[in-house]
């Protein structure tokens, strides 16, 4: 009897399976799909004791491409139409082909052979579909015996064209989430690098502090400040046009050059035209640069500021607002453009700079910041030290919906601060203890000459508040200390409230919606309703909760 | 009894009991305040009167509310009677001053 060892039944299709369990096993153990596959034809191709064994799968633009090939012939690489040659027509069919007499069988090109030398006698070929139909074949030529591939054969190519569909839709699954992790570590290591451009925060009484809120993993906004040899300090902001990677790369070469021209301290006007200049020349794709750079003389107090398509600066004397705006057009649009700079003394005043991102921050569904919103909120912190205040605006910018990267720079000297305390109070946890703490609060505001309705609701969202310790966080009266400190700077009170209770969620604390009556929880609506921003945070020694309210007061002629 | 010194009185006028409270209403006290509305209500209709009022906070608020929908539930009558203007700005603050029924005198509450 002729060795067709496939063919026999009982022995044989046990042989089948086994070596069925074991390759769906090799399959599913191996997440890549080159070696999988390689791995799976080879043996394929031993199993059928063929002479060679090719895989085909179906590319982006529909043809048949052999992408794995083992045997004495490759022809990796070789792509076929649905349709055409033996595997073209078990692809278009979906059903498997044999072929008993390779040189007189039409469906069989006759090219590969010339080409290489190779003397194909038998082929059998199985789809390899998944649910939605063919996604490639399966093709074993020439058994080794020499002798010709037999219906059996077809059945066991066919069995086995089917764990190895599945294993390649696995394996291209397992690719793309490998792939997707990989973008996502690149794109976390891009974002890194781009934060690593960004100057060091200096400490102490440094008057220059920027912040970057990359809207995605990377940004198109940047900013650097330098010290130059003459002693004067150099700033730059700018925000690259689009978002992605392409503005990404872009926002580190512009941000390269800004800092390499203004090294050598040009004028602001020149330092912009010279990297418009060199941007026109070498960027082409309509991407353009809004940046505004300057020099500050620490010394003589002196600003000297250009902008190129920058939004406008915005110089800040704690009352009034003066808008500076930019001087000329965006960098790399115009290669002949000129930059005026203007320069003016800074005083104890606030430059802002800020890319468009702070005020294309969403206040509702389709409701942008605006100017006047981002003038709205640094006036509103304009009472408080350069450093929290930045931290201040940032916070209520991102507590709003960010949908753009955005960059802030305030320029300001470190102003000593003028906060005295009003109030000092220690108290147990009490309500018995209240009416004092109010008469003694009353009496403090009557002393800065609040306006009594005022007066009473500054007291009255205290007491909510010292309530709310007693109750909630302390759970109920006791001997443990509340801690009251009032303080005012300038036309800003601040209420601070210390307790030593276990910390409390802060995102626990939402004010209840006052249209609907009922009788709890209106001590935070009444806090909410009277300061102009309250705060609960963990003390800072990480005992106890500190709440922080604040309350401007126009105080008038009364100083 | 001083001005400062907190009081709830409550007083029978025949089917309508009027609760004074004087004083100031927080939390240390409101308990007192809400358990007088809660026990007039019992009797009858009934009206806090507030002129003496230097101070509420929530608690007292709450207090009044409870009374206000324990009324409605009876079916019963319930209003305030000459709120302070320390209690006024902090029943406009609560947004509560359209709410509640607010009479200028036992008389007007009564004859509602």
């Amino acid at each position: 009897m002729n060795a067709a060892p496939l063919a026999v039944a009982g022995d044989g299709e046990r042989r089948a399976l086994g070596f069925l369990a074991e390759l769906s096993q090799a399959l599913a153990e191996s997440l890549d799909l080159r070696e999988t596959l390689n791995m799976a034809v080879t043996r394929i191709a031993d199993f059928m004791q063929a002479e060679a064994a090719s895989l085909f799968l179906i590319d982006h633009a529909g043809l048949i491409e052999c992408r794995i090939c083992v045997g004495p012939v490759d022809i990796t690489g070789l792509k076929l139409a649905v349709g055409q040659g033996v595997v073209g027509r078990c692809v278009a069919d979906n059903a498997t082909q044999i072929v008993r007499d390779a040189r007189n069988d039409t469906r069989v090109n006759a090219r590969v052979d010339a080409e290489t030398g190779f003397a194909t006698r038998s082929i059998l070929c199985a789809p390899l579909s998944n649910a939605r139909g063919p996604i490639g074949a399966l093709e074993v030529i020439n058994r080794r015996d020499g002798g010709l591939f037999e219906a059996d054969d077809a059945e066991i190519l066919r069995l086995v064209a089917a764990p190895a569909a599945l294993a390649i839709a696995n394996a291209q699954l397992a690719y793309g989430l490998v792939e997707q992790q990989r973008i996502k570590r690149e794109l976390e290591l891009a974002r890194r690098m781009q934060k690593s451009m960004l100057p060091r925060r200096r400490r102490g009484d440094f008057p220059i502090r920027g912040v970057n809120l990359p809207a995605h993993e990377i940004s198109g906004d940047f900013y650097d400040f330098f010290d130059l040899p003459d002693g004067r300090l150099a700033f730059v902001i700018g925000d690259v046009s689009g978002k992605g990677l392409d503005a990404a790369f872009l926002m580190v070469r512009v941000a390269s050059m800004l800092r390499w021209v203004g090294a050598h301290a040009p004028a602001p006007g020149a330092w912009l035209a010279q990297v418009n200049a060199e941007l026109c020349r070498t960027v082409q794709d309509g991407r353009f640069v809004c940046a505004a750079v300057g020099q500050y003389d620490r010394a003589d107090g002196k600003v000297c500021l250009a902008s190129a398509g920058f939004p406008p600066a915005l110089l800040h004397d704690g009352s009034d607002f003066e808008e500076l705006p930019a001087d000329g057009p965006p960098l790399g649009i115009l290669a002949e453009a000129d930059y005026g700079e203007r320069e003016f003394a800074l005083g104890q005043r606030a430059l802002y700079l800020f890319s468009d991102g702070a005020t294309d921050v969403r206040t509702g569904a389709t409701d942008r910041l605006g100017e006047a919103g981002l003038r709205g909120l640094i006036a509103r912190h304009a009472t408080l030290a350069p450093e929290p205040r930045l931290r201040a605006v940032i916070g209520d910018l991102k507590r709003l919906h960010l949908v753009d990267d955005t960059t802030l720079l305030l320029l300001q000297e470190p102003c000593g601060t003028q906060a005295h305390t009003l109030l000092d109070l220690e108290f147990p946890a009490q309500a018995a203890q209240m009416r004092n703490v109010r008469a003694a609060l009353r009496h403090t505001l009557d002393g800065q000459g609040v306006a009594p309705e005022l007066r009473d609701q500054l007291v009255l969202a205290v007491d909510e508040a010292c309530t709310n310790v007693i109750r909630h966080a302390y759970g109920g009266e006791c001997t443990r200390r509340i801690a009251l400190h009032v303080a005012r700077e300038r036309d800003m009170l601040a209420f601070e409230l210390r307790d030593q209770a276990p910390a409390v969620d802060p995102a626990c604390l939402k004010p209840r919606d006052l249209s609907e009556c009922k009788p709890g929880g209106l001590g935070l609506p009444f806090i909410a309703a009277t300061m102009d921003d309250w705060k609960l945070e963990p003390a800072a020694d990480g005992r106890g909760n500190l709440l922080r309210m604040h309350k401007r007061i126009d105080f008038g002629d009364h100083q | 009894m001083s001005d400062s010194e907190n009081a709830c009185v409550s007083e029978d006028l025949g089917g309508y009991v009027l609760v004074r409270v004087r004083g100031e209403v927080d939390l240390s006290w409101s308990q007192r305040v809400r358990d007088a509305i809660l026990a007039s209500l019992g009797r009858g209709d009934a009206g806090v009167e507030l002129s003496q009022v230097t101070y509420i906070d929530s608690s007292g608020i709450a207090a009044l509310v409870e009374g206000f929908q324990t009324a409605r539930g009876k079916g019963k009558r319930f209003g305030l009677i000459a709120a302070s203007r320390q209690v006024m700005a902090v029943l406009q603050l609560a947004r509560l001053d359209k709410v509640f029924p607010l009479f200028a005198d036992v008389d007007a509450a009564r004859g509602a």
